[in-house]
This record gives structure tokens, C-alpha cells and sequence, in this order.
């Protein structure tokens, strides 16, 4: 079954006519998804690869009642009115891709959507259910050779990871329920916790992997639902950024949400807290499958 | 990116919050008794000398002193100027009248990752206050900023000035340590500290101000401060060579993020969660990196071309890592393209071992390329792809960087 991404999927891009937009639509396309409708204001009336764009999501509403997805690749500074109109459409999935957003309007983002709307993102690689369908640029051209159906959910902070994670996986014999980018802010729309609860009532999800990093407390929140046995699958997580840690406090690299001070969100932190709710941890993310084995089947 | 405190407190003083007079002064600056040059603020208490450099921890390291006299406010400038604070050398000094106060506290506004949204905290202040107790009070960002009940009366104007300062200038943090109600006798009523700033609060001061502004809110913020190194030293050459490879080109991204480190190993990694996992690796494995940076997005072959550059023209290298994990959509022709391009401009010409790990769109192709490459232009390329394990590569590189 998977989770957010199912056969019934239906997806608006808003920013179609976007270099990021158009090329992400014709690859959900050609990867099976069902891209109804593209939303760019004032370019209402054009195609981009055969899908009708409009000028509001209302108007795509109109013609297209289906749409239950939207992905989200305006820049940056046109994200939050982008995923505000989403929102307001009751728009139940939005995925957004873009990246460097104001924390601000995250916050504004994450607060309207509280409840009513899942959002996925911000700066996410997307969402794929194997074999059924991908959201956003998770996979690119071609994700067949490196994801494949099977039984493990994956949620990862990093776009990158995610598919080589899948990828080693794969390699292994062991396919992907369903692979969600996160996105490595330091606010996101979901968190580990939130998609393990979607993972858990997965029937087709066997088992979940974690890819996390330093900064914040979305992992300790993840062992927190396992300890109180809000999921009861078995977990695998990797964590990076120890060497972000020999640096000084508030240096900037890699993710927004990379950043620690003080004590919190340190790597200590989240494996002592990954140990304690009994989550096997991968010191390097070619261990995985092997942490995995004998509790997935192949 | 973090202000420094008189940065800070420019900020609070335009959204009306009360900080000590004070004057400015950088290190070539020299105070005489001349009108321009004079002292202005007012010795009634004797002044804070308050070294301005990035790291919190300036008291403990001598970065402020008290003094009673003018005589003795431009020997302690001097040694001031002469002191470095945790790898930072002194260029900037505030000096500020000295405000007398029975109570401090501390209040600040940030993000919170598990209310997911702005919180306020708010307790005893002084240093140290991480063992101190504080609590946190999340903020709903839709309905803006209310004081919780239980809250000081008279902090509540500030707090909400505060909140304003948080907002207005897209911050991460602003905080307020300590936060002093100060004795009667320290009105400032016959000095006006700015147009703007509020008199029904004028017993209540900011001391010192930590302010984290949001980078990605740059677009829109009014006011502008200078770059900063966060590392406490100011931004080498490579660095800021290799920050402006993205300026007025957003195809991706390569050299925004740039760090020049202390050892001999070159390293161009990719994306943003994989550069830091190989990064890792790179360390377990006794590396020693001498730079970090990361591209992304799919970044032109130019891009790529101008950061091999930089990267590589660093003096006493003993190996170069290419490193990646298996792209998403990064066209991996196109940028080892570009990388094979700066490196043939590289002189003299690299004869250490360049490790090359990488996965994605036209990898295969690119390998081709680089197998040709490294044959006829006698490049010594040791080339994997997706099947070998990312971090792997790691071990590889040390081995043969360092002739294990």
C-alpha cells in the first residue's frame, strides 16, 4: 500500500513553468505519476508538457477536482504565499522543494497547515513509492535502478542520502515501501515521528530506516515514540555530522538544521537516545542492510 | 549569521529597547582630548570597555573591563587592541557607561524544533545561564507575541519590543543577556539615547544583545551588516574566491559553503547531507581535510571548473576526493567535466592520488571521460562508482594520501 504516495495520487505543480517545475513534472510523469494540473499566476492558458497550467490553484481546483497533491518548486521568496494557497485549497499532501525559505515563513507555513494538511518539506527531495509513483525530484530521470518495491520505509534529512540509502538497500535485495525526504531545515512540515505513525499503519512497511544529523530534536523525538510504543517496527538509523561537531558552535554547513548549541541536538544525544528506545544504529549507511536482515522480508 | 553585540543593539534601539550609552571604537582609532576624538560617555559610574568579537565567552577571557578614569580607559583600550579572544583579535570596542541594577534576567526569542515554531525564554540571567533556571513559553506566529500571566509587569514592554526586533529582521535568535531593571539613580532621563526610543521603559536595559540573523531572509531584510567568518578570523582568499562562484548564477550551488581547514587532504564533496557523512568518514579514517565544501543541485560545469581551482591551489596537498553519493538529478558528466577542466589548469601539475567516488545521471559516461583522462594526461585517478560504498572511499584516500 505505501504511504502518501498511492495509486489514487494526484498532483498540481505549482510553479510549473519554472525550470525546476517543468522538469520535475515531466519526470513524475514518466515515472507514472498522474500530473493533472500547473499552477504559475498570470501564465494561465499555457501547456508544459501536455499539462494545462492556471493562474490559481482554484482555477486547477475547478477543472481538475482530483488533485489531492500539490508540489511546490516557486523560489524562495514566493514560498509561503505558494504553500499558503495550498493550504487554504485543503490541499491534503503538499511537498515542497524549495529551498532557503525564511524560517519565518516556515513557522507561518507549518502553523496554517497544523491539523488540516500534511506538508513535506521544505527543501525536500520528494516522496516515491516505488513501482506506484514519485513526488518532486526524488530519483530524477530514472528511478528504477536505484529504488525498488519492497518493505522498508525510509525518511531521510538529506536528498542525497535518501536515494543512496535506497540504493544500498537495492543492492542488498531489500526494496522501499515508500522513500520521504524530509528536508534538512531546521523547521520541517514532517518529522520522523509524524511519518513513523503514517509507516506503522502501513501494512506493506516491514521496517523503517532513519537518516538523521546533528541539530534539533526531530531524531529524539522518533526514539520518544518508540519508547512509548507509538511504533513498533524494527529501526534502523544512521546519524551524521560528527565532523561538523570538531568545528566551531554555529559554523554553516551542509543543512540548515546541521547547526547545534550547547548540548542539544549534539550527536551524543541522539544516539543515546536511538539506544535507549532499542534502535539498532549503522556506523556507516553500508551497514544498514545488514542491521536490517532476517527482520524484512526480501 | 551571528552579530556581533553593538550590531545587536542597533537593531533594539530601532525597535525602541533601551541599551547603555556607549561609543564605538575600532583599533586605528586613537582617543585624545580633542572634540572628535574625545571620550563622550560619562565617567559618573566609570565606563565598560566591552571587546566586540564573535565568542560568548569575552568575560571569562578578559574581554571586559571596568574602569573608573579617563586615564585609565585608553591603557585598557591598548590592551584591548592587543588581545585575541578565542582566536579572535580585537578590532572593535565598545565602551559604555556603567549601569547600576539589583536584578538581571534573560529573555530571548528563537525557534524551537519540537513546538515548531518561535518560542520565548525567559529567566535568571547573568553568565552561565544554561545551569540557571529559564523557561520556555511557545509563541503562536499567527497570532503574534502575548506575554504569559505570569510574567514581570514592568518587562513586558521590552519583551514585546523585543518580539518585534525577532520578526521584523527575520532573526533565528535575539537575546537579551542580561536583561536589567536598573536603580533610580541610573536614569537616563538627561541623555537621549535615540529618536525612537521609548521613555516609559527607560529604567529597563538591554547589557549585551546576541542576535542570529536568518540568511535566507537576506532578500528582504532592510539593513545590511558586513560578512563574517564564524571561525573568528577573517575569511581567507579561498574563501572568498570560492563564495563568489554562485553570485548571479542560481543553477545550483558550488563554493557557497567553503571552509579552508588545517590539513593536506583536498576535498569536493557533494550535496548537503552526503559531504558531511563522508566528512565523517574522512575523520574516523585519520584524515585530514584540508578544506570542506559542498555543491549541489546540479550546479554548471563552469561552477565546478572555478571550485576545482580554488580547492586545489592550495600548497602541500597529498591527495584530492571527489566524493558523492548516487545523485538525484545531478548531471555527474557535466561537473566531473568541469572538475577535470580546473584540474588541467592546475600547475604545477597534481601527481598526488585523486580518489573519485561518485553516482548519478551519466556516471558511466563519466567515467569513460576520466579513465581516458587520467591514461593520456597521466592523472593518478582511482575511480568508483555507485557500487563501491560511498565511505569506503574514505579509507582509500588516507591509504593512499598518506602511503599506508
Amino acid at each position: 500500500m505505501a504511504i502518501l504516495i498511492t495509486q489514487q495520487t494526484k498532483v498540481l505543480v505549482q510553479g510549473i513553468t519554472g525550470k525546476e517545475g517543468s522538469k520535475v513534472a515531466l519526470q513524475m510523469k514518466n515515472y507514472g505519476t498522474r500530473v493533472l494540473a500547473g499552477v504559475t499566476p498570470g501564465k494561465g492558458g499555457q501547456e508544459v508538457h501536455g499539462v494545462p497550467v492556471y493562474n490559481t490553484i482554484a482555477e486547477a481546483l475547478e477543472n481538475h477536482p482530483g488533485i489531492n497533491t500539490s508540489f511546490v518548486a516557486v523560489p524562495n521568496f514566493a514560498a509561503f504565499g505558494a504553500i499558503e494557497e495550498a493550504i487554504k485549497a485543503k490541499i491534503p499532501l503538499i511537498n515542497v522543494l524549495t529551498e532557503h525559505i525564511p524560517i519565518q515563513d516556515t513557522a507561518k507555513a507549518i502553523a496554517l497547515a497544523k491539523q488540516t494538511v500534511r506538508i513535506v518539506g521544505p527543501s525536500s527531495i520528494g516522496i516515491i513509492s516505488p513501482g506506484i509513483g514519485k513526488v518532486g525530484s526524488i530519483g530524477g530521470d530514472d528511478p528504477r535502478g536505484v529504488f525498488s518495491k519492497g518493505s522498508v520505509g525510509v525518511i531521510s534529512k538529506s536528498g542525497g542520502m535518501a536515494s543512496e540509502v535506497s540504493w544500498i538497500l537495492t543492492k542488498n535485495g531489500i526494496g522501499q515501501s515508500t522513500v520521504v525526504g524530509i528536508g534538512g531545515d531546521i523547521l520541517v512540515g514532517s518529522t520522523f515521528a509524524d511519518l513513523m505513525e503514517e509507516f506503522e499503519k502501513d501494512p506493506q512497511t516491514e521496517a523503517v530506516v532513519l537518516f538523521g544529523e546533528i541539530g534539533g530534536t526531530y531524531e529524539e523525538e522518533a526514539a520518544e515514540l518508540i519508547k512509548s510504543g507509538g511504533f513498533t517496527k524494527p529501526v534502523v538509523a544512521f546519524i551524521s555530522g560528527l565532523f561538523a561537531e570538531t568545528l566551531p558552535q554555529g559554523t554553516k554547513l551542509g543543512h540548515a538544521g546541521a547547526i547545534i548549541y550547547g548540548e542539544k541536538g549534539s550527536y551524543k544525544s541522539k544516539i543515546k537516545a536511538f539506544e535507549e528506545a532499542g534502535v539498532k544504529i549503522a556506523k556507516t549507511p553500508d551497514e544498514i542492510p545488514g542491521l536490517l536482515n532476517n527482520q524484512v522480508s526480501k | 549569521m551571528l552579530l556581533y553585540e553593538f550590531e545587536g543593539k542597533i537593531l533594539f534601539k530601532n525597535c525602541g529597547i533601551n541599551v547603555p550609552e556607549s561609543q564605538f571604537i575600532t583599533a586605528h582609532e586613537e582617543l585624545d582630548s580633542s572634540p572628535s576624538t574625545a571620550l563622550r560617555v560619562r565617567m559618573t559610574d566609570g565606563v565598560v570597555l566591552k571587546a566586540q568579537t564573535l565568542s560568548g565567552k569575552r568575560a571569562q577571557s578578559g574581554g571586559i573591563i571596568k574602569v573608573d578614569s579617563q586615564q585609565a580607559v585608553s591603557t585598557s583600550l591598548k590592551e584591548l587592541f592587543g588581545k585575541t579572544i578565542n582566536g579572535e583579535k580585537v578590532e572593535k570596542v565598545l565602551v559604555e557607561e556603567i549601569v547600576e541594577y539589583e536584578k538581571e534576567y534573560y529573555l530571548s526569542f528563537s525557534y524551537d524544533t519540537s513546538t515548531r515554531g518561535p518560542i520565548m525564554t525567559f529567566g535568571e540571567g547573568g553568565t552561565g545561564v544554561e545551569e540557571k533556571r529559564a523557561q520556555s513559553y511557545p509563541v503562536d506566529i499567527l497570532k503574534g507575541f502575548e506575554t504569559p500571566q505570569d510574567f514581570p509587569k514592568e518587562l513586558v514592554d521590552v519583551a514585546n519590543k523585543l518580539w518585534q526586533v525577532f520578526t521584523k529582521y527575520d532573526c533565528e535568535l535575539a537575546e537579551i543577556n542580561p536583561l536589567v531593571i536598573g536603580k533610580a539613580s541610573t536614569s537616563l532621563s538627561q541623555y537621549s539615547l535615540s529618536e525612537s526610543s521609548s521613555r516609559s521603559d527607560a529604567k529597563v536595559y538591554a547589557l549585551d544583545a546576541k542576535v542570529i540573523l536568518d540568511d535566507d531572509a537576506d532578500f528582504r531584510r532592510e539593513v545590511k551588516f558586513p560578512e563574517r567568518n564564524l571561525f573568528g578570523r577573517p575569511p581567507t582568499e579561498a574563501e572568498i574566491e570560492a563564495r563568489k562562484i554562485d553570485e548571479g548564477d542560481h543553477r545550483g550551488t558550488a563554493g557557497s559553503v567553503y571552509w579552508d581547514l588545517d590539513g593536506d587532504i583536498a576535498v569536493i564533496a557533494a550535496g548537503g547531507g552526503g559531504s558531511i557523512v563522508n566528512m565523517d568518514a574522512l575523520l574516523a579514517y585519520g584524515g585530514r581535510p584540508a578544506n570542506y565544501t559542498e555543491h549541489s543541485g546540479n550546479p554548471p560545469r563552469e561552477k565546478l571548473k572555478k571550485l576545482t581551482k580554488i580547492v586545489l591551489s592550495k600548497p602541500g596537498l597529498k591527495g584530492c576526493w571527489f566524493v558523492g553519493g548516487t545523485a538525484n538529478f545531478t548531471d555527474i558528466y557535466e561537473t566531473l567535466m568541469g572538475f577535470v577542466e580546473g584540474l588541467r589548469e592546475i600547475k604545477p601539475k597534481p601527481i598526488y592520488p585523486i580518489v573519485i567516488r561518485r553516482g548519478g545521471p551519466r556516471d558511466k559516461e563519466a567515467f569513460e571521460m576520466l579513465k581516458e583522462v587520467g591514461k593520456k594526461e597521466g592523472f593518478d585517478f582511482h575511480i568508483y562508482g555507485r557500487e563501491t560504498p560511498m565511505t569506503s572511499t574514505a579509507k582509500i584516500m588516507v591509504d593512499l594520501a598518506y602511503g599506508k
